[in-house]
């Protein structure tokens, strides 16, 4: 009887939390179903009357010529890429990491780690050099090798602690057997650290999904946006700001990343388990 | 002990890979200035003589060769979804294109912070666009830091233009004697106020700044917890706060811009900011803080009476609060020294990176008649002088009263650190507003740091 | 039976000398391999983010205008006294220091008891999963946007606290002072953050081995001390590791700030990063934000190497 009593109250006390995490979603939601200037309104109400609610701001954000697609699929592309290019890589070194001692090791995975909290800002000028002298401007191409170097640190931090939790045995057994360093790694390690893997590409999907700065920086063409330039576009500063089609726009484009998030929150509980947090 | 080696030789590797690569990266450089130019991720040899614009757009110059199709890259600040952007997409560029069947313009749409500071990092790496609209605020500081050719230097038929242009505007885009861009489109701020709030106030509408100042004070009221301000001010800075200097007879710099100590703390700005306190005290302005209410959003619904912005105000008020109608515009208050505003507008100029011949045609044809009168369709008030005989142009009412101001505007300082001087003002005159500072102590101490700023170039 | 066992004894050794040939051998091989795997991710991080931070570190000593020209006038540590000389980064720091200070034990504390409750819930985990984590992936930007019209002097916080529950008459300023912005802003980043810190949490719990609860149960340990002697110690590293995070993350708060006050009033609320920003893009002074940076990091640098002293391992 208690225990019933206590899920009941468990449930109320998320439900009451849930509600206030949500509150601003809702406000998104609701001024996207209403016309442009409805937010300047005052009184301010959070839920608009039934005769205010149109889909006016869908319908013209989702219009062919506006070409919301090609920013969705640019943005998609530079994520899946981005994540992929990090678990492949981010995987090995904290294999490596784990696995074989040599000299500097400590010093250089601190190193890594330590370039975590220099702010990002700062670096735009230098990175920007480095993508001109590489011809990487103004393509997709310039975003994804920073967004990686960007998330790498992070990446290599958790799956190396996963990778020390797997068991030195099964690597011997291997060896024993006579399989090589990369067999040993592509065969047995990798499919081992899948969780890990889901787990770190659901946050690195997301942080290139949402990063503006470096992209406004590179990105000159039309064609080219992703979604946060897109969205950026919509603030005018001596033009009144049209709020309902941004969160029309914001709302659309959270769809993509709530799927891959469940999709891969599965893995993702397991995955972080192992990771360098039990130690 | 081969275990601790693999670790060094990767490490090794990488730096040297690291290094190779960008000295590699050098080279391309230099060795891109051989090919064609287009503007756009196209590295320009750096001068080290970097003072020398005119050899290096010279440079450039004999460098590019005539191809097949050329792209001219364009960044502008106008915002996407404006009917400016349409215009410029759908009418200018295509019958740009035609008349010049070679070239494809790309037109680059940024917010306006964003291609302040995007300009400047591309600068770092010589890789601007070929044509910029340049806020004329930024025109000081850009050519400070070399990035705009001296068009007058560079063009023969440059004089000819000009004199086609408006004279205040052009001048926005002359430091130290030469021209950095053509004047493109000017605005100006105006006052703005509420016919309703002033008739039910029984108060006329003020013509000096004494006026301006009561009226501010009357038209004030709080029934029911509803306060209402006279006067609404979204922010402190020099763009804010020069009009009610300058008409109230005061400076901020001396002749020279080197010195604000003297000018910026002079008798009649303590007056005037002491003003502007008491005004506050009463609760008859605000809007400069960060909680405030929106100046388009406080105007329209009746909480601001008066406030003084520029001809987009027009645009905002009929796109978000098209039931407001009660309101009408007029010149700034006169003060001791006039009715002056400050001259705002957008140039627009050439980098150093750009293809020279086609940029200059572009330039050319955007501040020709045609252009000028089709922009001015959609608000932005032209600089053309023919254009502005144009008949589709003075029909517009809306330009009447901005028309009239700029006759009697000044336009900023032009020094390349007006962003460190601006924000001295902003903070004394916040400070002083706030409370924090007495109006002399404020203006004082912020002319001493102005004076440091300007001593450091 | 001696014989064999020594014939055992005998077979091993072989076996393990085999082995160990086996294994020299296999090392030569390996070098190559090693450094391949470790090549591609090294050289990534060394070209976008060693070589980068190495040309940053120069530029803080140089007066470096960002323009064409790239003049840099060598000014050794002149940057680094000015960031502890003038007044704003000292406020710049204090109160990212502050936000810092509420938030990340916020999202800890609030992530970590939503974490359990969740968990402890037999259906309807994955939709609680989902609301809680929503905050998080909606963008700075709209989150900005959307509470700062709710923390207006007449947003909607103000109309409910005026006009509905009708507690003051006068709006509250919540956004014109410098603690009730630092309030705000933690408030936001607090809100953002608990979804993140929730997941990681659910994560660990997970793995907390169900075979202590039980024998803390069979032993008369009530819920209270089950949670306070086997969970918390048991994920004590899951909880340094979001600190650390957390922190990092609270540092580099930037766009909240600059939507919402951008310093105002006088500066007194910014942040590093918008005095950062400030000081490379409008004052062009990039030499100064690069030792600020650099100041910084340090700063970070010092907090986490505390944070891991005391929560490290036993």
């Amino acid at each position: 009887m208690s225990r019933r009593i206590n899920s009941y109250i468990v449930t109320l006390i998320l439900s009451v939390g849930a509600i206030t995490m949500m509150t601003p979603m809702l406000y998104l939601i609701s001024y996207s179903l209403r016309s442009n200037g409805a937010i300047y309104q005052f009184p301010p109400t959070l839920f608009p009357k039934l005769s205010e609610i149109t889909f006016e701001n869908y319908e013209y954000v989702l219009s062919d010529n506006l070409g919301l697609f090609t920013y969705f699929k640019n943005s998609i592309v530079v994520g899946v890429i981005t994540m992929i290019l990090i678990a492949l890589m981010a995987s090995a070194l904290a294999y490596v990491l784990s696995r074989f001692d040599f000299m500097g090791k400590n010093i250089l995975f601190s190193l890594i780690i330590a370039t975590m909290v220099i702010p990002g800002l700062g670096l735009i000028v230098p990175q920007y050099q480095i993508a001109v002298k590489l011809n990487l401007v103004n393509t997709l191409m310039g975003l994804i090798p920073v967004y990686t170097a960007w998330m790498l640190p992070f990446s290599t931090f958790m799956m190396k602690g996963f990778v020390d939790n797997l068991p030195k045995e099964l690597d011997e057994a291997a060896h024993i057997d006579g399989a090589s360093t990369l067999h040993v790694y592509f065969k047995i390690i990798l499919p081992l650290m899948k969780p890990a893997v889901a787990a770190v590409s659901i946050f690195n999907f997301l942080a290139s999904w949402e990063e503006y700065g470096w992209a406004q920086t590179v990105i000159s063409s039309e064609h080219l946006r992703t979604i946060p330039i897109y969205i950026a576009g919509f603030f005018g500063r001596n033009n009144f700001t049209q709020f309902g089609y941004i969160f029309a726009i914001s709302f659309l484009s959270l769809i993509p990343i709530i799927i891959v998030f469940i999709s891969f929150q599965k893995y993702f509980i397991t995955g972080l388990t192992a990771g360098g947090i039990k130690g | 002990m081969k275990k601790h080696a693999n670790g060094i030789l990767a490490i090794i590797m990488c730096m040297l890979l690291v290094t190779v690569m960008v000295g590699c990266g050098n080279e391309k450089a230099s060795d891109d200035t051989e090919s064609v130019s287009n503007g756009n991720g196209e590295n320009v040899e750096l001068d080290t003589k970097a003072e020398e614009t005119d050899t290096k757009a010279e440079e450039a110059d004999t460098k590019a060769e005539e191809p097949e199709e050329v792209k001219l890259v364009f960044w502008h600040h106008y915002n996407e979804q404006s009917n400016e952007n349409k215009v410029l997409m759908d009418v200018l560029i295509p019958e740009f294109e035609k008349e010049n069947p070679s070239v494809k313009v790309e037109a680059v749409s940024h917010d306006w912070a964003d291609l302040h500071n995007k300009a400047l990092v591309a600068a770092t790496a010589n890789n601007l666009p070929d044509v910029i609209r340049v806020d004329s605020a930024w025109i000081p500081e850009f050519v400070d830091a070399g990035m705009l050719q001296s068009i007058d230097q560079e063009y023969t038929d440059f004089n000819e233009v000009k004199d086609g242009i408006l004279e205040g505007p052009m001048d926005t885009a002359k430091v130290a004697g030469h021209y950095y861009g053509l004047g493109l489109n000017t605005n100006t701020k105006i006052m703005f106020y509420n016919t309703k709030l002033l008739k039910d106030s029984g108060v006329d509408l003020p013509k000096t700044l004494d006026e301006f100042f009561m009226a501010a004070t009357e038209l004030s009221s709080n029934d029911n917890g509803q306060q209402i301000w006279g006067y609404g001010e979204p922010a402190l800075s020099g763009w804010n706060v020069l009009p009610l200097i300058w008409s109230n007879g005061g400076e901020i710099l001396n002749s020279d811009n080197t010195m604000a100590s003297g000018y910026l703390d002079s008798e009649q700005n303590i007056e005037l900011l002491k003003q502007l306190v008491t005004l506050k005290e009463e609760n008859a302005m605000t809007g400069f803080n960060s909680g405030d209410i929106p100046m388009t959003d406080g105007f329209a619904q009746g909480r601001y009476a008066m406030i003084i912005d520029g001809p987009w105000k027009y645009a905002e008020l009929k796109g978000g609060h098209a039931e407001f109608t009660d309101y009408a515009a007029t010149t700034m208050p006169a003060g001791k020294g006039g009715s002056i505003q400050v001259l705002g507008g957008e140039d627009i100029s050439i980098s150093i990176n750009a293809n020279s011949d086609y940029a200059w045609k572009f330039v050319k044809f955007m501040t020709s008649e045609f252009a000028q009168v089709e922009m001015g369709k959609v608000g932005q008030i032209p600089v053309s002088k023919k254009a502005l005989e144009n008949p589709e142009i003075t029909a517009i009412e809306d330009f009447t009263v901005f028309l009239e101001a700029i006759k009697t505007s000044r336009a900023r300082p032009a020094i390349a650190d007006w962003s460190e001087v601006d924000q001295q003002i902003n903070d004394a005159f916040t400070a002083a507003l706030l409370g924090v500072k007495s109006p002399a102590d404020a203006l004082t101490e912020a002319a001493k740091m102005i004076d440091d700023i300007l001593d450091k170039k | 039976m001696l014989l064999s066992s020594i014939d055992h004894e005998l077979r091993c050794r072989m076996l393990n000398s085999n082995l160990i040939n086996k294994k020299k051998m296999n090392i030569s091989k390996d070098k190559i391999q090693i450094v391949l795997l470790f090549l591609p991710g090294l050289l990534f991080f060394a070209l976008f983010t060693l070589y980068p931070i190495y040309k940053l570190f120069i530029m803080s000593f140089f007066e470096y205008q960002i323009g064409s020209k790239g003049n840099a006038l060598f000014v050794g540590f002149e940057n680094y006294i000015s960031v502890f000389t003038d007044g704003v980064s000292q406020y710049a720091i204090t109160n990212t220091f502050i936000y810092g200070l509420i938030t990340v034990p916020s999202q800890i504390i609030l992530g970590l008891l939503v974490a359990v409750l969740i968990n402890s819930m037999s259906k309807g985990q994955v939709g609680f999963r989902i609301v809680y984590y929503l905050p998080v992936i909606t963008s700075w930007v709209i989150v900005s946007v959307l509470f700062k019209y709710i923390f207006q002097n007449e947003g909607y916080l103000n109309y409910v606290i005026v006009n509905i529950w009708e507690i003051t008459d006068l709006p509250v300023k919540w956004l014109e002072t410098r603690i009730s912005s630092l309030l705000v802003l933690s408030i936001i980043g607090t809100w953002k953050g608990i979804g993140w810190s929730m997941t990681v949490f659910i994560a660990a719990l997970t793995s907390v081995p169900k075979e202590l609860y039980d024998s803390a149960k069979v032993d008369g340990c009530n819920a209270l001390n089950r949670f306070f002697y086997i969970t918390l110690p048991s994920i004590k590293n899951t909880i340094l590791f979001s600190m650390v995070m957390l922190t990092i993350g609270a540092f580099n708060t930037f766009t909240p700030v600059k939507l919402i006050t951008n310093g105002k009033p006088l500066h007194q609320t910014e942040f590093i990063l918008t005095w950062m920003y400030k000081n490379a893009f409008e004052f062009r002074n990039m030499g100064y934000s690069a030792a600020l940076s650099f100041l910084v990091a340090i700063l970070v640098s010092a907090i986490t190497i505390t944070q891991f002293k005391l929560l490290g391992k036993k």
